[in-house]
């Protein structure tokens, strides 16, 4: 097919425009996911490249004592997923239909519920480490006031309770964010379908079960997915609480820590291992892209049309 | 107001080639005048000791410095990105042993000579070798001070909870900790919550029971292991204090531990030379006390941990080299190192240093008699897995309870047997 001179040159155009994003996309990230891939396959001396390893980085990764902890950290991030899945989407999707039903101050606690979202996440950690310390932190204090002082605990610093606190403290601060989804994707559907089944006899559970859950299969497709690629990547919260370590001993250790500990090593200890990071970033990154690509995939063929 | 397409697209290259052409206009642009130095650092906290140095420097020399501090964690990652892509400072501070000697033995620090820096020439071989390469040994650095880990008290707590004698053996310091305890005073500040304050804390207390030097020495040469039974007895020691700590001690980091023994809340700390300045900055009146680990059993020998803290070096690119020449030997003038004394608490490598702190200069004292290798730092930080990497959620496990100190020590071993050539295949 031949096309038309203005065609052409609007399609010239077209790309002219997209050029200078094209252009940050493709240096500030295919040209380092690239570069990434390459350096997995290399020798390391610090961060100086030796001769080709072939899949040596591979094959240390898995032995000791390095398997140990990528087992642990993938666990911890599958149960990070589950948890925040089951916890923050649920109590989002919860929140969202009470906002929708809500028949005054929509607008005001639609707010109050997303506001933390947009706090810097720096600060929530730091104000939730103070809230949970041990001694001054006023969780503790109020457990004692309560008469339950046997419930205060080192939150953060118990092996079994630090992952679980970040959880909640996750929670927290982005539990707004399906609600707010989860909410447009109720506004979105039609009150006919509502007012017909209502005609119909049926109750508000029903309603919520047979006509808009149904209906929010795709906010439940962003947001299965968004969780998919945050859980995996989840770093800035576990390194602001735990440091690069996942303190206290590894509890609270993900995948993104341990690339960001392999690294660039940890603090003075000198003990990066640029090539097995590397080959942990290549394990991640098809992790999140396979995971996200066929999750997509899956959900997408449960939406129905409205 | 309307734009023609064609005016349009030519705004639109006319903008990227002006962002093409004026990149690398301006990166090539001389950032200094051929006198002006950059040097970097770790030590964000002593940004202002620095910049005052620099401009004493100056006023001998007329050349300036632009003093640059990089957060401590992520130093060795900006530093060596910046030497490996050709650039980086004039000079800069190094770290010890494994911490930057791989990029020496890459090429990227100028070989220090006893003619470029005389003072090097008073140094004990032992603190020369704190800024050596690893496969070359050439001298990259100018080792500035040495870091000694013991054991610090409050003596006003000892006295309060009626200790008459400090305590000289392993037993009679449970003894005393024992007794502070039963007066609700916290025995020990340190905690479980920050773990390489930990292995700091393993590092003052862990050669009275292997042995100190002997079996550093052993270790090195490969003759003994870390399954060593003495070994596994200082990681057990460890363990054996998590009584005498603050309660939930797994829930308190490195700043409030150490702020319990600063405001005079617990009486022993156990760390080294460099706490003391935080600690008189949360309590200026604090008074301080200091011994070396108590021996093993009555009249053993005592141990000072110690290590060189870091250096000085020149990058091997710079092209202002008599100039760092003459700022490295500004930094190991006597002036700078007792200024650096006084302020910073320094115990320098230079000799004929005042220390006025009672407590550094007792650990300054300590170490012709005293002072043993911090195990980890000194030997087995050259190459990965390293001890240190191992110990840090390592110990962690070992006081919540969830690791023994003898499956401790067998993946220490199996870690550094991986690439430490007399320690292959030794198990």
């Amino acid at each position: 097919m031949k096309l038309s001179g203005i065609k052409r040159e609007q399609r010239k155009f077209r790309w002219l425009l997209l050029s200078p994003g094209l252009l940050i996309i493709v240096i500030f990230t295919s040209v380092p996911a690239l570069t990434t891939l390459s350096y997995a396959f290399f020798k390391w001396e610090g961060f100086v490249r030796g001769s080709w390893a072939g899949f040596e980085n591979f094959e240390r990764l898995f032995s000791f004592p390095f398997r140990d902890q990528f087992l642990m950290a993938l666990r911890h991030n599958t149960l990070v997923f589950i948890a925040i899945m089951v916890l923050q989407t649920s109590l989002g999707l919860l929140i969202a239909y009470a906002l929708f039903n809500l028949k005054r101050g929509q607008r005001f606690f639609r707010t109050v519920t997303f506001l933390p979202v947009i706090f810097s996440l720096v600060i929530v950690g730091y104000m939730w480490q103070i809230m949970l310390d041990p001694y001054y932190g006023p969780i503790n204090l109020i457990f004692g006031d309560l008469g339950q002082p046997t419930w205060a605990r080192a939150w953060l610093g118990d092996t079994a309770t630090a992952l679980p606190t970040l959880v909640f403290i996750n929670l927290w601060r982005w539990v707004g964010f399906p609600a707010i989804i989860f909410l447009a994707g109720l506004n979105a559907i039609s009150t006919d379908y509502i007012e017909a089944a209502r005609i119909d006899g049926a109750s508000e559970g029903k309603i919520f079960r047979k006509i808009l859950f149904p209906l929010l299969a795709p906010s439940m497709t962003i947001i299965t997915i968004l969780t998919f690629i945050g859980a995996f990547e989840w770093f800035d919260l576990p390194y602001i609480l735990g440091g690069s370590n996942g303190s206290p001993a590894g509890s609270t250790d993900t995948l993104a820590l341990m690339f960001y500990r392999l690294s660039f090593g940890s603090g003075d200890s000198g003990a990066n291992e640029v090539g097995v990071g590397s080959a942990l970033g290549v394990i991640i990154f098809t992790i999140v892209g396979v995971g996200a690509a066929v999750g997509s995939k899956l959900l997408r063929r449960r939406e129905v049309e409205m | 107001m309307k734009i023609s397409q064609r005016r349009a697209r030519g705004l639109v290259v006319a903008a990227i080639a002006a962002s093409v052409i004026a990149g690398p206009v301006i990166a090539s642009m001389p950032a200094k005048a051929a006198t002006e130095l950059t040097f970097w650092s770790w030590r964000t906290e002593d940004k202002a000791f620095y910049e005052e140095q620099m401009d004493i420097f100056k006023e001998k020399t007329g050349i300036s410095v632009k003093f640059t501090p990089y957060l401590n964690t992520e130093y060795n990652a900006i530093l060596s990105t910046a030497l490996t892509a050709g650039s980086g400072p004039d000079v800069m501070q190094v770290r010890p042993y494994g911490g930057m000697s791989n990029l020496s033995d890459a090429g990227n620090f100028m070989a220090l000579t006893t003619s470029d820096v005389p003072a090097l020439r008073r140094m004990s071989p032992g603190t020369l070798a704190g800024v050596q390469g690893y496969t070359n040994k050439k001298q990259f650095g100018l080792p500035y001070a040495t870091s000694v880990i013991g054991v610090m008290y409050n003596p006003d707590l000892l006295r309060q909870a009626g200790i008459r004698a400090l305590p000289s053996t392993w037993d009679s310091f449970l003894r005393v900790l024992a007794q502070i305890k039963s007066k609700g005073i916290i025995p020990l500040g340190n905690a479980t919550g920050n773990a390489p304050s930990l292995e700091q804390l393993h590092a003052g207390i862990g050669p009275t029971f292997y042995g100190g030097t002997q079996f550093f020495n052993d270790l090195v040469k490969g003759t003994r292991t870390f399954t060593d039974k003495n070994y596994v007895a200082s990681l057990q020691a460890v363990k054996d204090l998590v009584p005498f700590m603050p309660p939930t001690p797994a829930g308190i980091n490195y700043d409030t531990a150490r702020g319990l023994f600063a405001n005079e809340k617990a009486a022993f700390y156990i760390g080294g030379n460099y706490e003391i300045s935080y600690f008189r900055s949360l309590n200026p009146s604090l008074n301080i006390g200091w011994m070396p680990a108590p021996a093993a059993a009555p009249g053993a020998k005592r141990y000072a941990t110690t290590w060189a803290d870091g250096g000085f070096g020149i990058n091997a690119k710079t092209k202002a080299k008599p100039e760092a020449i003459r700022l490295l030997n500004f930094l190991a003038s006597k002036d700078f190192n007792q200024a650096a004394a006084d302020q910073l608490g320094w115990i320098p490598t230079a000799p004929f240093i005042k220390i006025t702190d009672p407590a550094v200069a007792k650990m300054s004292k300590s170490l012709a008699s005293q002072g043993t290798p911090f195990l980890n730092v000194v030997g087995f930080r050259f190459g990965t897995p390293t001890s240190s990497s191992i110990l840090w959620p390592g110990f962690q496990k070992l006081t919540a309870g969830t690791i023994t100190p003898a499956a401790l020590a067998k993946d220490v071993q199996e870690a550094v047997a991986s690439w430490y050539a007399p320690q292959k295949g030794k198990s």
